[in-house]
């Protein structure tokens, strides 16, 4: 999976019908219930009508562990942060707001 | 019946038992908060979707409480629900200025991601927001979990083993990461939280299996896609 492609959603996931899958993650956490609902045909078209509950079953529990993430405060763990600086520097994670939960430990803050 | 008889696609039945119990969930005393203080929380999330534009108004939203939230806790509530990428350190003092104690923040927190969740899921399957029951009798138990100690979070939590103590083994078996101990102050929702996170993502003993896959029609690449798109769009760096 190329995992740019989850902030750059014009390049290719390297993911079958991975292109519906981010369509459809964007729309089922946007405002156009229109595009929702032509992402939701498409993506059970090309993948099958159970796929609609997997991929909005997916989208929801994320919905929520942002949430939880963000709203508690909590640092990325050890294991996940040491190694990928070069792949948060490439995605542009260390922009985001909630990205000083982490960085507010490691500069003595 | 299933609960969500209702839809186009097809719903695997223990996720559909898993919805169905943490709306029942929902209409209980929690740990902190009153049945009606906690239908109050989840009716402020909701309807702050609906004012983004995020959800679609139900033609029945069900219950209703009479629990008057004061207008700071609304607030945070409403950046939790629906600005969730500029929730910071700020937002929690908010919550303590107004009066709200770890515990009771660490389940507000909960019940409002929990929601955002069903209510997102809905949306997704073409289906109408689930109504709310209404509130049952009972008291909170305020039980504070002594194991919880401040690491690096906003609030205690309880740690890993051997520091978490029995708790903890009893809680995460051998370890857990930080995403799935956030709600460890209050241990009923970081249950509710695991049962979630196992219905709706991976069976967690299969989370390093990346042949196995949870959802028919997904393979385990195609659902971090989903996962991976959402949370880059909530700029979660977590």
């Amino acid at each position: 999976m190329n995992p740019e492609a989850l902030v750059r959603p014009e390049l290719d996931t390297g993911v079958p019908s991975g292109d519906l899958l981010l369509a459809f993650a964007a729309a089922i956490i946007g405002t156009d219930r229109k595009v929702l609902d032509s992402a939701r045909t498409a993506l059970a078209d090309a993948l099958g009508s159970a796929a609609v509950s997997g991929a909005s079953a997916v989208a929801g529990n994320f919905s929520k562990n942002d949430r939880v993430a963000n709203g508690i405060g909590i640092p990325v763990d050890d294991m996940v942060f040491n190694g990928t600086e070069d792949l948060r520097e490439q995605l542009g994670l260390n922009d985001y707001k909630s990205a000083a939960n982490t960085f507010r430990h490691l500069s003595g803050d | 019946m299933s609960f969500y008889a209702d839809s186009d696609y097809p719903v695997r039945q223990d996720l559909a038992d898993a919805h169905a119990a943490q709306f029942e969930r929902f209409a209980r005393a929690g740990t902190w908060g009153t049945a009606a203080q906690r239908l109050a929380v989840i009716s402020e999330a909701r309807q702050a979707g609906i004012d983004a534009g995020l959800l679609e108004a139900p033609a029945d939203g069900g219950a209703t409480s009479d629990v008057e939230l004061p207008q700071p806790v609304r607030d945070v509530i409403r950046t939790l629900a629906v600005d969730c990428p500029n929730f910071d350190m700020s937002t929690y003092q908010a919550a303590l200025d107004a009066g709200l104690s770890d515990p009771e923040f660490a389940e507000m927190v909960a019940i409002v991601s929990f929601i955002v969740n069903l209510d997102v899921y809905a949306r997704g399957i073409g289906v109408e927001l689930r109504p709310f029951a209404a509130p049952q009798p009972g008291n909170p138990s305020r039980e504070i979990p002594v194991e919880a100690v401040l690491e690096q979070a906003f609030l205690p939590t309880i740690p890993n083993p051997p520091e978490g103590g029995a708790l903890a083994k009893e809680l995460y078996g051998p370890f857990k990461p930080y995403i799935m101990r956030a709600l460890s102050i209050v241990p009923d929702e970081f249950r509710a939280h695991i049962e979630l996170e196992q219905a709706q993502y991976v069976l967690l003993p299969k989370i390093m299996d990346f042949e196995y896959n949870h959802h028919e029609g997904l393979t385990r690449p195609q659902v971090e896609v989903v996962a991976g798109r959402v949370s880059a769009i909530n700029d979660c760096f977590y």
